[in-house]
């Protein structure tokens, strides 16, 4: 009897590989390293412990090919997309490609840098920052390596010293129909420079309801003082895969606030890591996630104390309906001489159904010995008492339900600072609370 | 305006019977008070007539002006005109009172083909009641019931039964936790939504309140059942005496069965 070895799988079992290194060189040469790491990292299995809970098949049972073979769609008009307050700051790419046309940085004043990546290849800012700060080598993280190897452009935001920009900065990812399931790479590198302030929203949309594969890499800089919020909304298709790798390096007096909110996606795998690299940073990991049908969310976080004195703060909502699946991971280390490090977590889910499923675990790990580090986790229902309550008001059943979730969701989305973006996300939680039924709008 | 028939009562799914079998009518204009010890089934029984999911009903029926609301749901009897104000009633953080009213109010207006209020008539309307618990209007921006003290849970539940106007109201423990300051209130609110064509029933332990509201009727339930029914000198009888007498008439009854 012979025993047969099987070699490791890579994420290249699952995808048409077509990496030719770009010509700008700071991106040849990330390409370069990645596409050798593609081929070396594994691609993860449940044995994997960041990966235990997580169902991959959405990615293992396809073939994705690279978007100029998969006959995808023409895009059409997406103004309905635009946000109002960003109308002239706007950078678009659609299937992962660079789209001029419908972007529009023309209201974003001459000393700030917006831009493609693939232009910017003589820019010091991005010799110097781009892929500085990741540490995904280390991880042998398949995801991160698939970016870099096949990443050829991406969206560069620059924001000079003490310079603030008037209007949030939009960047749109557009994903088409097509024929063919494909992959896509988006990548952001942000700087700000010492006391600049900015705000960010990085928005991914599905047009469709087909299969594709996103793979984004956004890697933020901040400088002494700078000050970021940044809006991650993910509304891809129902049945893509999007695997997300976003990471803030901060350095002193920094503050840095994120908030992602999740809709979209048959899986949605994100990693939010924020990196405290000098003392006195302020940061932000909250995340709001509506999930139905068959939907997984799986958020493994990091936030790492590296120096003293730090405020961090993560709020995890998740709301799960039908049979989908939340996963939720959230570690907070600090490290041994991080003293005077005030760190909450809570991770809140509320379940509205008998099948839906949600795994969480909380992971401190903490060597320092003078810090205020605390976190929580609730699972609930809706109870009857509650809706009861609602109901003995006049209100139908139907109708309590949704004021309840809605009630729920609304801390979550009272962060964002972009007012539409507020109404949008107001408008999603009617959506996924009403569905079928006719909706009569609140307050 | 109600009338209770022979109403048997068990917790969805269990045996145990918890009302079994209660008979009372309710006239227009009228005030009852039941009265009870703890887990005698007084709150059980505002909970049923008021619908709640948590409880089927056996045996009986329940009729509001001559219809079998039975059957109906906890919305569909308050589009009716009932009304209950919660013992211990729910926190809903983000919602704020206003816009749950305006939605309550607007919802039963809307069954019952009345007009419906636009917000910012409705907000004057709002206003105007909110006199009769002695609140400020930025209590109408607050959410429902949210950090509120026990008093102004209380206060809440009085407001949202001057607002929404029902033509019956069961008020279960209304006074229960409440000090003498807050009591009066809550007990002169009660007295002006009172009389006319609403009737009000008081569910209590105790009879404190009794004292601020004049109840025409006291009835006395011991074991899922009215035991005694009488005028206002009972519930002052069972102030004197407790429960006990009444408790040891249904033992010997119960051993004479």
């Amino acid at each position: 009897m012979s025993i047969a070895v099987k070699e490791k799988e890579t994420i290249l079992e699952f995808l048409e590989a077509k990496f030719d290194p770009s010509e700008v060189e700071v991106i040849s040469s990330i390409n370069e390293k990645g596409i050798r790491n593609v081929n070396d990292f594994a691609f993860p299995t449940k044995k994997d412990e960041e990966w235990r809970f997580t169902d991959l098949r959405s990615i293992s049972r396809n073939h994705f090919v690279p978007v100029d073979q998969a006959g995808a769609k023409d895009v059409g008009d997406i103004s309905q997309y635009y946000l109002p307050e960003a109308l002239n700051s706007r950078l678009v790419f659609v299937n992962g490609v660079f789209d001029a046309k419908r972007s529009d940085i023309s209201s974003l004043s001459d000393n700030i840098t917006i831009g493609r990546l693939s232009e910017q290849g003589d820019n010091e800012a991005v010799k110097e920052h781009l892929d500085a700060y990741t540490n995904y080598d280390e991880d042998k993280d398949a995801f991160a390596a698939l970016n870099d190897a096949h990443f050829r452009d991406g969206a560069f935001i620059h924001i000079p010293e003490e310079t603030k920009t008037e209007s949030p900065i939009h960047i749109l990812n557009i994903f088409t129909d097509a024929d063919k399931a494909f992959y896509a790479t988006p990548r952001v590198l942000f700087v700000g420079e010492k006391y600049s302030k900015a705000t960010i929203v990085e928005e991914h949309i599905g047009l469709a309801d087909n299969e594709y594969l996103n793979v984004p890499v956004s890697e933020y800089k901040l400088f002494e003082g700078a000050h970021v919020h940044h809006a991650r909304i993910q509304r891809d298709s129902k049945k893509a895969s999007h695997v997300s790798r976003p990471i803030a390096n901060l350095e002193q007096h920094a503050e840095y606030h994120s908030y992602t909110i999740c809709l979209g996606a048959k899986l949605f795998r994100n990693d939010p890591r924020v990196v405290q690299n000098a003392e006195e940073v302020d940061f932000t990991v909250d995340a709001l996630v509506l999930i139905d049908g068959e939907q997984i969310a799986d958020t493994h976080s990091i936030m790492d104390h590296r120096r003293a004195h730090a405020n961090s703060h993560q709020l995890h909502k998740v709301v799960v309906n039908d049979n989908a699946h939340s996963i939720f991971n959230g570690k907070i280390f600090v490290a041994r001489d991080a003293q005077k490090i005030d760190s909450f977590q809570e991770n809140r889910n509320l379940l509205l159904s008998v099948d839906g499923k949600v795994n969480t675990k909380p992971q401190l790990e903490i060597f320092a010995d003078d810090v205020l580090c605390s976190h929580g986790a609730t699972i609930g229902q809706l109870s009857d008492d509650e809706v009861f309550y609602l109901q003995s008001r006049g209100l139908t059943e139907q109708k309590s339900r949704e004021l309840l979730v809605y009630a729920f969701t609304l801390e979550s989305i009272e962060s964002m600072e972009v007012e539409s973006v507020h109404k949008l996300l107001l408008d999603e939680v009617i959506k996924y609370t009403n569905r079928d039924e006719e909706f009569v709008a609140v307050g | 305006m109600l009338e209770i028939k022979n109403l048997h009562a068990v917790v969805e799914g269990e045996d145990i019977e918890i009302l079994k079998g209660v008979d009372l009518t309710i006239n227009k204009g009228e005030i009852h008070a039941i009265m009870g010890p703890n887990g005698s089934g007084k709150s059980t029984l505002s909970k049923v007539v008021a619908g709640h999911p948590e409880y089927e009903v056996t045996k009986g029926e329940i009729l509001f002006e001559g219809e079998d609301i039975t059957e109906l749901d906890a919305d569909e009897r308050a589009h009716l005109g009932l009304f209950l104000a919660f013992q211990y009633p729910v926190e809903v953080p983000g919602i704020t009172n206003k816009t749950l009213l305006r939605e309550s109010y607007n919802t039963i207006a809307r069954s019952n083909g009345k007009e419906e209020l636009d917000p910012l008539e409705f907000e004057d309307y709002l206003k105007s009641k909110l006199e009769i618990i002695d609140m400020k209007d930025s209590f109408l921006e607050r959410s429902i019931n949210t950090g509120f003290s026990g008093g102004e849970k209380k206060k809440n539940e009085v407001f949202q039964m001057a607002v929404l106007n029902p033509k019956l109201a069961f008020m279960d423990e209304t006074d229960s936790g409440l000090d003498i300051d807050a009591l009066k209130i809550v007990a002169d609110g009660i007295n002006k939504i009172a009389g006319g064509e609403n009737a009000i029933v008081l569910v209590t332990h105790y009879q404190r309140l009794l004292n601020y509201v004049k109840p025409d009727y006291v009835h006395v339930m011991i074991d899922g059942k009215f035991v005694k029914s009488g005028d206002r000198k009972l519930a002052l009888e069972l102030e004197d005496q407790g429960y006990d007498w009444l408790e040891n008439k249904t033992m010997v009854n119960g051993e004479a069965q």
